[in-house]
Formats: C-alpha cells, structure tokens, sequence
C-alpha cells in the first residue's frame, strides 16, 4: 500500500518486532501462545510437580472419580483408574511423552529437514530431478503407514515412534524447505548477490535463510501438531509407547475398557490432545497470517 | 457443530425411509453372538482351546454321551444306550438311528450315520494308520493329554449301529471323557470323498456334523455364519440363522450389546457388568463354573526351576488386590488347585499369602539376592478364569518390582499366543482352565501330567512322575472316597511345589437381550445354543 | 500431449519400481527368516524349504531375486499370511474394496461440504461467515480423530442409539459380495430383504464416513478458501469487476472455475492421508477393511501380509495421485508445460 508517512519510525523496528507485534493483535494466536507455553513447561518439570508418582497404585482408591463428585477424593483431583493411580499425575507426566517428545521430534525433523532441504533447492539437473522423484514416491506412502512400517521393522516402543515419525515426517519437510529455497533462489536480489560473487554457502546462509526463518517456523508448527498426533494414534493403536507409560494416547487405550464406568478417564486424555494440538495450529496459523500480511504491505 | 449437524442431517434423512428398529422380516430370523476370537480349527477333536469350542463343538456336531449339568449323569446323545461289562474294559454303543448329516453346498451324504462314522471319528485319534491321522499337525490334544491314545486297544464295529470299545484296563473317567465337548462324530463318507478328491485339510475347515447348525461361511476377524440345520434329529431349531461376531475387544463387545448388534455376548468383562445389568432390555446370568485361574511358570526354564524362587513369587503377589480388581468382586479366591464345587476339593492350609519379606527371603535362599528379569504372559482375550489377563500381569509386575524381580509382559493374538505357550516360549504365563466334565481329573491330567506336556498342553512344563502316579491310581479306582483321598495328595503336592499358583475361580457370566431365551449357562464345558430362540 | 504422457507414464514406472524395491528390501528388514519373510510359510522340512529357496531363487544374487520378486508380483503371487495360512493377494483382494469404498464416500463428502464452505469464506473474507468456518476449521484440524470417533460413538451409538458401531451391515443380512462394494452389490441384487439391507448397509457407513472426512474436509476448506482469495486478487477479477459484472456472476463464471484447478490436484492428493486415517478409522469401527488387517498383522508379526498391504496401498495412492494429476492436466493446459517431475 503507498500510504504518505510522515514519519518513518514504524519502519525502523526490527523485523522480529514488528512480527510480534502484529501476532500480539491476533488474540486467539496469543492464547495458543500461552497455552503452547503452558504445556512446554509441564513437559519440562511434570515429573517434579505432579502429585504422586505414574506408576503407584492405592490399593484403596480404586476408580475414584474427580474430587468435586461425592465420591471423590481430595487426595486424587481428577479420580483415579482402575489399578489406583492418580489421573492427574498421570495426564501431567504424559505431556512429557506426548507433547515433550512430539517437540524433541518436530525439532530433530527441522534440522534434517532443513540440511536435506536446502541441498536439494541447491542442487540442479539430473540430480535434482532424480532427488525429487524420490521424494514424491515417499510423499505417495501415508506418513502414518510410513511410521506403522519404520515400527514394524524396529519394534513397537515410544523411541521407535519418535524414530519413525521423524522419518515419516520427513519428506513433506524436506519438500516444503526445497519449494521455499527455490523459490527464493530465483528472486533477483539473489541473483544479484550472486553476481557479486557470493558463494553458494553464503548465498544459503546470507541470502536465504534470513529469509525463509519464520516460514520454517510455521512449518515447524505444523510439522509438531502432525507429530503429536501421529505419536497419540501409534500409542492409541498400541504400537507406539507401551503402558504403563502415560503417553495421552496410550493412557486413552488403555482406559477404553473403563469408557462406561469412567468416562472421564478416557476423556481426559483426549481433551489434552486436542488442546496440545489446537494451542499447536494456533501459533502455526497466527504467524502465518502475519507472515501473508507482511507479504502484502 | 458441522458433526451435529451432519449427524442430524443423516439421522433425518435415515429416519424418514424407517423405523427406528430395522427388525428383520420373520422368515431371516438370526441369532448374533459376540464371540472374542476366531475359531482355531472347525473340528474339536484337534484342539483344546475354549473360545474354539464355543463356537463350534455344540453348534456343529454330537456326541455319543453327554453329561446332564444338574444330575450329573451320563445322557444319551447319539448312542440311544450303552452297556459296560462287568470288568469294565468292554463298553458297547447302541447307535441311533435315523440321524442325518448336514446338508451343505460342499457335501450331500447320501446315507445316514451308522457305526462306520463313530469308528472313523474314534480310529482318526488313535490309529496311525489312518488316513486322516496325520491331518493337521496330527495333534489330538485333549485325548492325548488323558491318555485315551494308552487305554483304547480297539474300536469294533459290532453291526451298522452297534460299537464296542475295547480297552485295556477299566478307567473310571473312560465315559465322561467322551462325554466331553472333543468327543465328537464325524463323518466318514464326507472324509472318504475328500480323500479321493487329495484334499483332506478341508475336513476340519469346511465342517460336516449332525449338530443344530450347519457351516455356511467364514470370514477371519470378522465372522461366522451358520445356518440351521433342517434335518436336525434332536429337534426343530428355531434360529434359521447363527452369526458369530468375531469381536476381540471386550469393550466393543459390551457396546455391541448395547447397540444391539449382538443377541448374547460371551463373557462380557466383569468391570462392566454393571452398565448392562442397568438395561432393561438386557438379562445378564451369572452361574457357576469349574474352572481355575492360575499364574504357571515354564518349570524347565531357569531360575524357575527352582521351588525357592516360585515360592518366592508366590508371596510376593496379593492376590485380594487382583480379585478386586480384576474380577470385581465376581470370583472366589483359590483355596486350592480345585474349584470348591469340585467333589474331589480339598481346601490347602498352606496356600501362599502376600508377605514380601518372606518372598525376598525365599529369593535369598535361592541365590538371587540381586532379583533378575522375567516375562509374563498375558493372554488377550477374557476367559471365565481371568477376565483381564493384562491388567492382572500390569498388577503382578508392581509387585513383584518390590521383591527386585523386573517383569516384562507379552501378548499376542490369542491362537499364536497358545501355539507359543505349547512350544514353551514363556517365563511364566496368566491362564486357566475350564472343566470339560465334572470328574476332576479333567483338571489334572489334561494340565500337569507328563503326556500333557508331551502334548504341548502343559503350561508349566511340569513333568513329576511321584504326580503321574497319584493321578493314575486315582483312575484306576472307582471307588470315591479312594478317589478324593489321591485327588487330595494331589493338590497338597501342586500348593508344595507351585508349578502354577491358583489365582481365582471365576464366576461364568453371559448378557443378552431379553428376547432371547433358552441358552443354559452350564457349569462345564463350551456354550450350546442349539435351544435359541428369539421372543 | 503425447511426450506429457510418456513423460508421465516412465515416472510412474520409476515410482513402482522403487516402491516394489523398498517392499522387497523390507524382507531382510523385518526380523526373521527372509524365506519366511518372502513366502509366508514355515518350512516343516529340508526338501520344502530347499523346493521353496529355490522357486524364490534365494540362492542367486539380490538382483536376481528382485526379478523373481517382481515376476511374483506381476502374477499375484504375493505370499501366504502366517496368521491365516491364505495367500496375501487373495485377503488383499477382498478388502480393498471395503477401504476404497470408505474413502471415496469420506472424499465425496470432503468436496461437497468442503469446496462451498471453502468459497463461502473466501466471498465473505474477515467477515462474520470466514471467521466462523475458520474457528470450525481449525478445530477439526486439531482434534485426534480416534478421540473423534469415540465421542461419537458414545453419542450417537451408546447414547442416542441411532447408529451401529461396527462393520458395513448387520451381520445377518447375507449379500453375495460381487464387487466387493456393499452399497453396489445390494443395488445390484434388487434390494434384498425389502430395501431394510441398503438401510443398514447406509446407516453402517454414516460414522466411519464422517470420522473420516473430519480431516479432508477442513483441509479442502482451507484450500479453496486461499486458492479463491488469490483468484479473486488477479487483474482479470478486477477488470471483470471494472466492467460492471456483478458479484454472482463474478464468482459462479470467472473466479470459481480457476480457484477450482488447484483444488482438483489437491483432492487427489488426499488419498494419502485418506488411507492413513482409514486404518485408524477401520479399526475403532471394526471396518473390514485393509487398514485394520494391516494393524492386525502388526499385532501379529505377519511379515508377509504387511508387505503386501503397504505394496497395495502405496500403489494404490501412487495411482490415484497420477490419476488426479492427469485429469488436472486434462482440464489445465497450461500445467503441461511444467518442467519435469514436479508436483
């Protein structure tokens, strides 16, 4: 827009400032943020704050429901399932599995994802070509599918779901960064820092990466909801985390039995999933937003 | 709201074509039971497993005896009588007449059952000179187990519908042995027929028999259609059509019942008794059973080869705790090998309690201060005898984390997980047995015995001749009070050197809808729906 | 046209034959005895398994056995499944069918609900219609679609009674599978028991199809909706505009057919993630389906039928992505001259 400014101080905050400050306007993306953080943190320290260990049964609780029923208990806030433990130090300890190593994973993803990526923008001619069709037929095999395989051949177990989803998330990353690096390659302040004689590594690093930063955050985002997912359903089919780890989705298997008894500990589990998610997509999608509006200004 | 919203739409859109109860026209009336896992075989003489025999042995064929659930005495079946000589070693069969076997797009016999048919069906087992012997993997567990391979020296054909059995020596547990579920006729035409046409193994998949219900279709891990048998000589069937819903998972099962895409579901697990007892439409029973749970440890295998160390594991368990959470309350604590009801229970002072201190002191004594590591099996299906194998290994592996002892559990689908028990893969393994026939040496021999483990049957590998010896002499008397004081010696001898820990006797429960009448839970033996009728 | 197709077709075949390398790699992948792997059957003797290394020609170098593991391929020959001792092939054959069936009717409702919302939006951009189907969108993005599944069931099944819970039709209505699609077989044998079978038949597929268009739908909303909003940013729109033309007639005749090509692309692409999702929906519905047999032989460790269900699936999605390309290219000339393999 070719608005008359008078005076220009606007424009002088750094990038980063000014992405802030229009995703601070963007209140539902704010309460993701929030959230997001929320969560990071009970990943973090779950295991000191929660009340009592996962794997401790009260033999004299059994199947309590939440403290503020009349039969409930104050010692157990959200009841307790069927062996005796407590439902809220189990749910806070499967954020660690569930949205810690959703995290650790997505992050792992966006390294390779990343080094690959940029490769393979870089890279012209055959080796391209050949690189990309590579690419599509693992593209052609559903992410999930591709992770049910990776286990078939490791074993079922949460490392090898962290394991698998990295590497059948891999792909759509790698394709996303490729279409990003190329598209800013052929942009003509490259091609005249080129001509300056830059090399390729600096054209990388100077040139592109400055550049693309923040979109790879958004595909990061999205890179983490589908992990979170992924790693929910793998436990939820019982070939991911094995109980009695308390990942969300393995918790919700596992408790499926109790569905008529104690709804709620199959529902629990799932309202955190959901949220981990949402707080997740939020984020993803608020910066977008402000990334397409910066585009059009 | 796009879900509700589509849900209505959906709901409005189905709701105008019908009513809300889609009934089925009279002429397709059908039975639905929930079973909870695919059938092994279509024959019962080739296996022992219990969710197998619910679904074909009383719906798809006979047996030359039964055994009446109240009385306890021998009925006929089809041997309209029998008569056994003054020795005992001679038992003579008179054969009904008239009895067809099933009419199905695969075979059409052309006669009646004669006495050709029960010695075949009898010559298969025992005779390795027939044809049909080494079918299959040639296993015939049950009759192996107890021994009827060692007793039987000859089967004859006395005339079209008269049999003799000839046997060594008199056995007092001969005839409830045939009485039971495995003992089943067959036909010889329709064997004679594939054998010329070079395609035996379709005898125990494709089955031919002269129950109430006939086999129609099979599809795995998802159903099991009979049709009724119209020739049936018992009497008329009313359900033209019976379903077996192949549904592993307990919860779905129940949902089904209440969905109403089940008419019976077999043991529906006892967490959830409640929620269907609440229905009004639905009827749960509740009877009791013989059976056993037990804990059986692979005694070949070391360190569990050692009584100190079972001992020790023994103790470290407290069994009221997996009673009230496993069986909610619906099981009786094992006092013995025996279930109580048994005639031959004998109730053992020494039964091991829950006292960590002692079971780290047993570990001691047996060298494994430092505790060591262990699988536990657990199978995944719900039996009479343990409803939730999974959750009772979850409970066993906390405790036995405080005596230093780290435990692993295993599942599998539930017939690899027998055929691997049978190879004796396992540390130790939750299962349990259903009685077959009163006679408690259908708890002994078939389990604990030598032959059994020969036989693959026995889970805690445990072969004790001074055991064998009791189980025989107890056999080879009919006199019941000599009977009882071996069965006795019998089970203080399990309690002392722990092959397996009883766990529980289970009570048997079955729900189904309140139009349904005329299944009989009985106190032994698999499920016959042959009576089902629809109201 | 003629070198697009050519082009096209060698990458289709370079696609199968990586993909039939990949599945044939996973033989000495998976733990266990590669013959075992390969054929599905345990070998009781010598002269069986010698019979067997030889007709898989383990005894030759790798590259040969990829040959003779493609000729099986070819002829249908894809194992036997240690769990059900039947060739893989044959179960493959048999559910397929049920899964592709699930998931056009999923797609079909993905499209019709998803391409309008997706336009609505669009049209009323930052009004009160996009924010709505943004805010409903982004929650069916989010929410796990087992969990999705359960809530429903408990609803609509449990609760309100309305719907069954598992499988494609009340299991005492007999249909002689033909085509192995239960909605055209009951159609193709007039309605059987007075029209009650297509009832259940419909009310058996309300759930799982719902669950499963959850994703595609809001996927397919966020797509149309961008994919318009570009259009509808380009000079001709605005020209358009300029010269009078009303909105209606702006959006059904100049904006909606172009904001649509990209869409066309983006439906085929779905069945990726269709069949994914498929699997879970198939096992909490019990859908005899190949998704849940897949899982089962997890479960099971049944090498074979894993195999030759990720072969199956793979392909089919390989296909059915060429296939929405193709017909992309069809309606969009200007797609034809893009440089090589890009999608």
């Amino acid at each position: 827009m070719a608005k008359f400014k008078l005076f220009s101080e606007e424009s002088n905050r750094s990038p980063l400032s000014r992405l802030w400050k229009k995703f601070k306007a963007n209140h539902p993306a704010l309460v993701g943020l929030w959230i997001f953080i929320a969560l990071t943190l009970l990943a973090l320290f779950a295991p000191l704050i929660s009340p009592y260990s996962i794997n401790q049964q009260h033999a004299d609780a059994l199947l309590l429901p939440p403290s503020w029923h009349d039969a409930g208990d104050v010692r157990f806030i959200l009841g307790t399932d069927d062996l005796g433990r407590d439902i809220l130090s189990r749910l806070m300890n499967g954020a660690t599995f569930t949205f810690g190593l959703s995290i650790i994973a997505a992050l792992i993803t966006t390294v390779l994802g990343v080094i690959i990526g940029s490769l393979a923008g870089m890279s012209k001619g055959i080796r391209s070509s050949f690189f990309n069709h590579l690419l599509d037929i693992t593209l052609s095999i559903p992410s999930l599918l591709l992770a049910i395989i990776i286990i078939a051949i490791l074993g079922p177990g949460l490392l090898n779901t962290v394991w698998a989803i990295i590497l059948a998330l891999l792909p759509q990353y790698v394709h996303s960064i490729r279409n990003l690096v190329v598209e800013e390659l052929s942009k003509d302040y490259i091609s005249a820092f080129r001509l300056d004689g830059a090399s390729k590594w600096k054209i990388l690093v100077r040139g592109v990466f400055p550049n693309i930063y923040e979109h790879i955050v958004v595909i990061f985002t999205m890179a983490l909801s589908t992990a979170i997912l992924d790693i929910a359903a793998l436990g939820f089919l019982k070939l991911g985390a094995q109980p009695p780890t308390t990942e969300w989705g393995a918790i919700l298997a596992e408790n499926l039995g109790l569905i008529y008894l104690a709804p709620w500990t199959v529902g629990l589990p799932g309202v955190l999933l959901f949220i981990a998610v949402l707080s997740t997509n939020l984020v993803g999608d608020g910066l977008r937003q402000v990334l397409k509006d910066r585009k059009a200004d | 709201m796009r879900i509700l919203l589509l849900g209505t739409l959906c709901t409005l859109l189905l709701g105008c074509i019908d009513a809300p109860n889609v009934k089925l026209n009279e002429k397709n009336q059908g039975l639905v039971y929930c079973a909870e896992a695919n059938p092994m075989t279509f024959n019962p003489q080739v296996t022992t497993t219990g969710s197998t025999i619910d679904l074909i042995a009383n719906q798809l064929y006979d047996r030359l005896i039964s055994i009446d659930p109240d009385t306890a005495e021998f009925k006929p079946e089809l041997a309209e009588s029998w008569g056994v000589s003054d020795d005992g070693t001679t038992i003579t069969f008179y054969l009904r007449k008239g009895v067809q076997f099933h009419h199905t797009d695969y075979f059409t016999p052309s006669r009646e059952m004669t006495a050709d048919d029960v010695v075949f069906s009898f010559d298969r087992l025992f005779n390795v000179y027939n044809p049909y012997h080494f079918v299959g993997d040639a296993t015939y567990p049950y009759f192996q187990s107890v021994g009827l391979d060692q007793l039987i020296q000859e089967i004859i054909k006395v005339d079209d519908y008269t049999v003799q059995f000839k046997l060594f020596n008199a056995e007092s547990s001969f005839l409830s042995n045939l009485a039971t579920d495995f003992a089943v006729i067959t036909s010889k035409e329709y064997a004679d027929i594939l054998a010329a046409a070079e395609n035996k193994s379709q005898f125990d998949n494709k089955p031919i028999g002269t129950g109430p219900y006939k086999y129609k279709q099979y599809l795995r891990d998802n159903l099991v259609r009979y049709h009724k048998n119209e020739t049936y000589w018992k009497h008329p069937v009313a359900m033209s059509q019976l379903v077996f819903d192949i549904t592993t998972n307990n919860t779905s099962r129940i949902a089904k019942m209440l969905t109403k895409e089940c008419d019976v579901t077999a043991h529906p697990s006892a967490s959830q008794l409640a929620v269907l007892s609440k229905r009004a439409d639905i009827t749960v029973d509740k009877a009791e059973n013989l059976n056993i749970g037990y804990w059986a440890f692979n005694t070949e295998k070391e360190p569990f080869d050692n009584s100190l160390v079972r001992k020790a594991l023994a103790h470290s368990v407290d069994f009221n705790k997996i009673l009230q959470a496993v069986f909610y309350g619906n099981g009786q604590v094992a006092k013995s090998y025996l279930p109580p009801a048994s005639w031959a229970f004998s109730e053992q002072e020494s039964m091991p309690t829950y006292n960590p201190t002692l079971a780290r002191k047993y570990l001691d004594m047996a060298g494994y201060e430092d505790g060591f590591e262990m699988t536990i099996w657990a199978m995944p299906v719900s039996r009479i005898y343990n409803p939730n194998a999974r959750k009772m290994a979850e409970l066993i592996q906390s405790d036995l984390k405080q005596i230093g002892v780290t435990a692993k559990i295993v599942e599998y689908e539930w017939n690899t997980f027998i055929e691997r028990i049978g190879k004796h893969e396992h540390d130790s393994v939750l299962l349990g047995w259903v009685a077959d026939t009163p006679d408690p040496d259908n708890f002994f021999s078939p389990l604990l015995s030598c032959t059994a483990t020969f036989s693959d049957k026995n889970p805690a590998n445990w072969c004790n001749p001074e055991f064998d010896l009791l189980l025989t002499k107890a056999l080879d008397t009919t006199d019941i009070e000599e009977r009882k004081a071996f069965y006795a010696q019998a089970q203080a001898m399990i309690i002392d050197q722990l092959p397996l820990v009883p766990i529980a006797h289970g009570m048997r429960f079955q729900a189904s809808s309140k139009e349904v009448k005329g299944i009989d839970l009985k106190p032994f033996g698999g499920i016959s729906l042959a009576n089902a009728r629809k109201q | 046209m003629r070198e697009y197709l050519f082009r096209r077709l060698s990458l289709l075949l370079f696609m199968l034959l990586t993909l039939t390398a990949f599945t044939f790699s996973l033989n000495y992948l998976f733990p266990g005895d590669v013959l075992t792997n390969l054929s599905g059957q345990v070998n009781s003797s010598y002269a069986q398994s010698q019979a067997l290394a030889d007709k898989y020609q383990l005894e030759e170098n790798i590259i040969v056995q990829y040959g003779a593991f493609l000729g099986r391929i070819v002829d249908g020959d894809w194992g036997y499944s240690l769990s059900s001792g039947q060739p893989v092939f044959e179960h493959i054959l048999l559910l397929f069918p049920a899964t592709i069936e699930l998931c056009v009717y999923a797609l079909v409702v993905a499209i019709v609900l998803g391409i309008p919302a997706g336009v609505i939006a669009a049209v009323f951009h930052k009004r009160w219609p996009d924010k709505v189907i943004n805010s409903l969108t982004l929650m069916g993005f989010s929410i796990p679609i087992f969990w999705l599944a359960l809530l429903l069931i408990m609803v609509f099944c449990l609760g309100l009674g309305l719907f069954p819970m598992s499988g494609r039709i009340g299991l005492l209505y007999e249909i002689e599978p033909y085509s192995h699609f239960i909605l055209v077989d009951i159609i193709a044998q007039g309605f059987p028991y007075g029209g009650f079978a297509f009832i259940d038949a419909l009310k058996h597929l309300a759930l799982p199809t719902i669950v499963l268009a959850m994703y595609p739908t809001t996927v397919l909303i966020r797509f149309t909706r961008d994919s318009m909003l570009n259009v509808l940013e380009q000079n001709y729109i605005k020209t358009a505009r300029a010269k009078g033309l009303n909105r209606r007639q702006l959006i059904l005749h100049h904006a909606l057919r172009n904001a649509l090509l990209p869409v066309i692309k983006q439906i085929g692409l779905q069945f990726s993630t269709l069949l994914t999702l498929a699997m879970i929906t198939e096992v909490i519905f019990s859908w005899p389906g190949v998704g849940r047999w897949l899982i089962e032989s997890i479960y099971q460790r049944d090498y074979p039928a894993i195999q030759g269900g990720l072969l199956a699936v793979s392909m089919f999605v390989i296909f059915a992505n060429m296939f929405a390309e193709f017909s992309h290219t069809v309606l969009n000339p200007i797609s034809r001259n893009q440089a090589h393999g890009k999608i």
